[in-house]
């Protein structure tokens, strides 16, 4: 099966690289302005560019990089953004789908010099990667979770309406990741009714993973 | 008095009063219920009867009476003499009235002494995330969960929530200890 895919994929390499058929444009300019930059400067951008994905503030990174290196700034734009293209482009696509000898070749069809094609390489390809995929699941569009759960059960004894209630209740509180915070109330029948659906979806979510046609393989 | 008073009208009345009071229908007014069911009573008639079987009912309905609790009541209140007094077709009126109508009164009753938004209702829904715009797609189930919160009467909130297997399976181990302890307290009490 692997072999098959692999085949796959080294295939698709030959007619269109992993950019797609038309090259994004930043990758473009920044492969001819790679020219006789220094080996040193190029990381110390591509260090500030990974941290960028991951999220980081580089504003003063990249200030001090564009005060002391001999690169005009004009250029270090064009290289920035052009590396920030590459790597979110090659990031995004499975690493079982991606082969490094296929990324190698695509970015040497865009004449990027081959030392700078070992370090977007070792970044895409290598121990980051799984720090930088952790950060764009956390990055990507979803809804807020539960943070915190907590909850309380009463018991009324006695209202102004009912002399004698003797009905319990729940009481939820619920910290959500967006930094709101919902309470709410709930007769046991309800709460039963909650119960019961959480338990659904539970099941739900176990049938779905043992359907290994649903499953989406590269 | 006793020739207007049938058993239809009165389960009319009680069954008006408990819309009224309980059971938030602004339909039913005291006018509606005058016209429709005593109209040869005057005004003054009229309100005296309305305001007897409210005061009853809300008696009744505070102390949440079993049956045999009504019954003695019933018994006492149609002993008395005088307006105050009731008959014997109001009483068993009443007592059909309350046979059939206890659980939802008491269910409104509960409902009027809770200050903090209700669950109103749930809906949800299970994906699974085949492509993003970022990164590779995890492939796992995700629940996404709508709660619907809110004062009853009074516009809901939905609440949207997102959870993974690992944070249902969390929120699920929560609810049973909420269960284990209804269960003790019911128990005690």
């Amino acid at each position: 099966m692997s072999s098959i895919h692999a085949k796959v994929a080294v295939g698709s390499s030959t007619d269109s690289s992993f950019l797609g058929g038309r090259i994004p444009t930043e990758i473009e300019i920044m492969a001819k302005h790679l020219k006789d930059v220094d080996q040193e400067i190029f990381r110390k951008i591509l260090k500030v560019v990974v941290n960028a994905i991951e999220g980081k503030d580089c504003r003063e990174a990249i200030k001090t990089i564009a005060e002391n290196a001999a690169l005009p700034e004009e250029r270090l734009t064009f290289v920035v953004a052009g590396m920030y293209r590459l790597l979110k482009e090659a990031l995004r696509i499975p690493m079982s789908s991606l082969k490094q000898e296929v990324f190698k070749e695509d970015l040497r069809q865009l004449r990027i010099p081959e030392e700078f094609i070992t370090d977007f390489s070792s970044v895409v390809f290598g121990n980051r990667r799984t720090t930088l995929e952790a950060v764009a699941i956390q990055k990507g569009p979803k809804l807020p979770c539960i943070e915190d759960c907590r909850w309380r059960v009463d018991v009324a004894i006695s209202t102004s309406a009912l002399s004698r209630a003797l009905q319990p209740s729940i009481l939820m509180q619920m910290k959500l990741s967006d930094g709101r915070a919902h309470r709410f109330e709930m007769s046991v029948s309800k709460f039963q009714e909650l119960r019961y659906n959480v338990a659904l979806i539970l099941k739900e979510m176990n049938d779905l993973e043992k359907k290994s046609i649903l499953k989406i393989q590269d | 008095m006793a020739d207007v008073d049938t058993t239809k009208s009165m389960n009319g009345l009680l069954n008006g009063i408990a819309q009224i009071v309980y059971y938030n229908n602004s339909d039913i007014t005291e006018d509606l219920l005058k016209t429709e069911l005593y109209p040869d009573l005057t005004p003054e008639e009229f309100h005296a009867l309305l305001a007897k079987m409210k005061g009853l009912l809300k008696s009744i309905a505070t102390a949440d009476m079993d049956q045999a609790q009504l019954e003695a009541f019933l018994t006492a209140h149609t002993r008395k003499q005088g307006t105050g007094g009731l008959s014997a077709e109001q009483a068993a009126a009443l007592s059909r009235f309350w046979k059939g109508h206890r659980g939802r009164v008491r269910e409104s009753l509960l409902s009027q002494c809770r200050w903090e938004p209700v669950l109103k209702g749930l809906t949800w829904r299970v994906d699974l995330q085949t492509s993003s715009s970022r990164g590779e797609a995890s492939n796992s189930p995700v629940a996404l969960v709508e709660l619907e919160l809110g004062m009853a009467g009074e516009d809901s909130e939905f609440v949207c929530l997102e959870f993974d297997e690992a944070k249902v399976n969390q929120v699920l181990k929560k609810m049973a200890e909420i269960q284990e302890s209804i269960e003790t307290t019911v128990h005690l009490s």
